[in-house]
């Protein structure tokens, strides 16, 4: 089955689902964190250029900070996620799903100097092309990932219906898929809807609106209501 | 389309995650998309070529390839399609494959549609559901209603990669340069750019490197056009609902209708009456077999799924193996030491501890009282007397090659190199001449000779010599010693005699 999903399995059997993010989001919020930057340089160094050669110092300080400093305490204070990433909604993890610390997030900025290469990131571009959780040059070399922080597209609450017990015990995935049946449902067109809940025929033993109905009850007896 | 056949995970995903999914289609079908696509390109790109140079308009080479996106477009979308569901064709099969899939939609996306920013999506749509003009309208609606700004706004992404990869290789291209020759180099690009010629030539490399970035980020753009369209029809139709319930239908069939209509007879009593209906039925023993059949996992206490993934998590070697770990600690001498036997034991190996570090103590000393005597003693008796080093540093001497000789430069330089040259021996004569000038520059420049500086050094110190026509003859003499030197070739008579007119060759009053 093929995924961008990299699941990961904690000795206590959880098992975490990092969403891996690939070269789209990435180039989209690197272009903000840029325009970002650029925009804030600009106005820092017309502020500075009123303080004459002093003022040039303190400008190419301030380039020196946004250009490797900015990354490094975005990621490991700030949650793993610069202005750009939190905007496209990005996260930088480690490759174990724990927050990255200090060390592998200076060792991924600092490659940034191979990845640009020759200009604009070309090797980390076809870097992420090839990498199946694509992965830059740097995020290889410090262990760390770019994931998907936001939340999936959810459906609205399950419609409450006088709940039913299941007359046979089900699966927890085939739980889920009836709750997302009853939460999605209203997404689908009527005739979708009753084509759905005709497959579970020998579940329900109804037949078109009050199939859909009945898996509906189903659902809200899977969540515990009356 | 049979679904349960589908290759890719189905769940909800953001656009921006159905996007990522394409490059991982990409990545899997990567062998059968892309032999497909060179085989289908290739042979067209070249044609491209034929017809521009045909017609002497080169920058009909640039183009066309553009221009005939949307049908290079149809390979990775059929080799995808097909990978999806069933597995990916040969490039063969794609080829063939082309005569069956529909041909109006591309004509038409090759004429009024063809700067459409939408192509990504609208292709999946027109080309795998073939529907009807009506229909095709509504459908793409319902399609992009959500979606047509991220399909604009990947159609500006790709090309911005197309032109990073672009820039990217004729950057590496320049980067082989050698950074000595590369100012000479732009000084002839600048001379080289007035010929059409070379401007043609430039025009041919370009559509040759636009057709490498555009054969490495099209399929992407093809690829992650066709997971949005699929993500959009997850959403639309719930397909993965669909898959988890036809696999529970099978399983509940499987199961036997008898027994779940039972178990469904005993769930649907009310509790209380469950709860009095204490005497066994004859229907029991059955119900128990069915209850075990419906159940995935068994539900007695010997876990068996349980066990066979605990034994395979033991078999990772973070847990099975033994480690042996080293590592340096600060001693401390007061450090409580094992002591099941309370204070007795524990005052013991104290005292024991600050005996051994004694003793550990004297026997260091000792040996190196006895290291210093036995130096001592050898500098006495022995009397090696330790000679003193030279803390100059040699100067390179001259190697002596078939070409350079130990003899002085002539005073007539230009005479003697071109009495050379004409008794045929050239190769000495440039020589000759390239010594003597690069000594007599020297002494124009004031500064002691270089026995040891290299052609591309003497091009360095030539650049600061001020007089303009001076320093071209003498950056002249090097490139011919270079030439003649390391590629065996030599000037005509023309040239040399022009080398050997005025400075460096004859003595001239500056």
């Amino acid at each position: 089955m093929l995924d961008t999903m990299r699941e990961i399995e904690t000795p206590e059997g959880v098992s975490l689902r990092l969403r891996a993010a690939g070269a789209f989001g990435r180039a989209q919020a690197w272009l903000l964190d840029f325009l970002l930057r650029a925009l804030f340089f600009l106005v820092a160094m017309s502020i500075c250029s009123a303080f004459g050669r002093g003022g040039a110092g303190l400008a190419a300080l301030l380039l020196f900070a946004l250009t490797w400093v900015y990354s490094v305490v975005c990621e490991v204070w700030f949650g793993g996620q610069t202005i750009g990433k939190r905007a496209v909604g990005l996260r930088v993890v480690c490759a174990d799903g724990t927050p990255v610390t200090l060390i592998p997030s200076v060792v991924r900025n600092l490659l940034r100097v191979v990845d640009a290469l020759p200009v604009l990131y070309g090797v980390g571009l076809v870097c992420t092309m090839i990498d199946p959780s694509a992965r830059r040059i740097g995020d290889i070399v410090a262990g760390t990932l770019v994931i998907h922080a936001d939340d999936l597209p959810a459906g609205s609450k399950v419609p409450i219906v006088p709940s039913q017990r299941l007359p046979v015990p089900l699966d927890p995935d085939e739980q889920a898929a009836l709750i997302e049946f009853a939460e999605r449902a209203a997404q689908l067109t009527l005739e979708r809807q009753e084509e759905l809940a005709h497959i579970l025929e020998p579940l329900t033993r109804r037949e078109g609106t009050a199939a859909v109905t009945q898996i509906a009850a189903y659902a809200n007896g899977l969540l515990g209501r009356p | 389309m049979q679904l349960e056949r589908i290759g890719v995970a189905l769940r909800p995903r953001t656009a921006m995650e159905a996007m990522d999914l394409g490059s991982a289609m990409l990545r899997a079908h990567a062998r059968p998309v892309w032999t497909a696509w060179f085989a289908f390109t290739l042979p067209i790109f070249l044609l491209c070529q034929l017809v521009a140079w045909f017609f002497g308009m080169p920058w009909l080479g640039l183009l066309l390839p553009w221009w005939l996106r949307p049908l290079f477009d149809r390979i990775p979308l059929y080799v995808l399609s097909r990978a999806v569901f069933e597995r990916a064709p040969a490039w063969r099969e794609t080829l063939k494959g082309q005569m069956r899939w529909p041909w109006a939609r591309t004509v038409a996306m090759l004429t009024w549609l063809r700067v459409d920013t939408h192509r990504s999506l609208r292709m999946p749509m027109e080309l795998l559901e073939g529907l009807s003009r009506s229909q095709r309208s509504a459908r793409w609606r319902v399609l992009s209603r959500p979606l047509g700004g991220k399909a604009g706004g990947l159609t500006w992404m790709c090309l911005a990669f197309e032109l990073v990869l672009f820039i990217s290789i004729c950057l590496f291209a320049l980067w082989l340069l050698p950074g000595e020759v590369l100012p000479d180099s732009m000084r002839d690009l600048n001379q080289a750019l007035t010929l059409p010629a070379f401007k043609h030539a430039l025009v041919w490399i370009a559509s040759g490197v636009a057709y490498l970035s555009m054969s490495v980020i099209e399929p992407l753009y093809v690829a992650t056009g066709f997971a949005l369209y699929l993500n959009r029809r997850t959403q639309l139709e719930a397909w993965d609902i669909d898959l988890t319930f036809r696999r529970l239908r099978e399983r509940l069939l499987e199961a036997g209708v008898a027994g779940v209509l039972l178990v469904a007879c005993l769930g649907w009593l009310p509790p209380s009456a469950r709860a009095a209906d204490t005497h066994p039925t004859p229907a029991e023993p059955a119900t128990k077999v069915s209850i075990v059949q419906a159940f995935h996992q068994p539900v007695n206490d010997r876990d068996t799924v349980f066990a066979s993934e605990a034994a395979y998590v033991y078999r990772d070697p973070a847990f099975g193996s033994e480690h042996k770990v080293s590592r340096w600690v600060p001693r401390s001498w007061f450090r409580p030491t094992s002591h099941p036997n309370g204070d007795a034991s524990f005052l013991s190996a104290f005292f024991g501890n600050v005996a051994s570090g004694v003793i550990n103590v004297l026997a260091w000393g000792v040996l190196a009282v006895a290291l210093v005597a036995l130096v001592v003693f050898a500098l006495r008796n022995l009397r090696v007397s330790v000679p003193k080093v030279e803390r100059v540093m040699r100067k390179p001497t001259v190697l002596n090659t078939s070409t350079v000789h130990e003899e002085v430069i002539p005073a007539d330089l230009a005479g003697a190199a071109g009495e050379l040259w004409h008794n045929g021996r050239r190769r000495e004569a440039l020589a000759l001449l390239y010594r003597g000038s690069m000594l007599r520059a020297a002494a124009a420049l004031r500064m002691p000779a270089p026995v040891d500086a290299t052609e591309s050094d003497w091009l360095q110190y030539a650049r600061s010599i001020e007089d303009s026509a001076r320093r071209e003859r003498l950056i002249a003499i090097v490139r011919t010693w270079q030439l003649a030197a390391y590629a065996n070739r030599y000037p005509g008579d023309a040239e040399v005699a022009v080398l050997l007119s005025g400075w460096p060759a004859q003595q001239v009053a500056s």
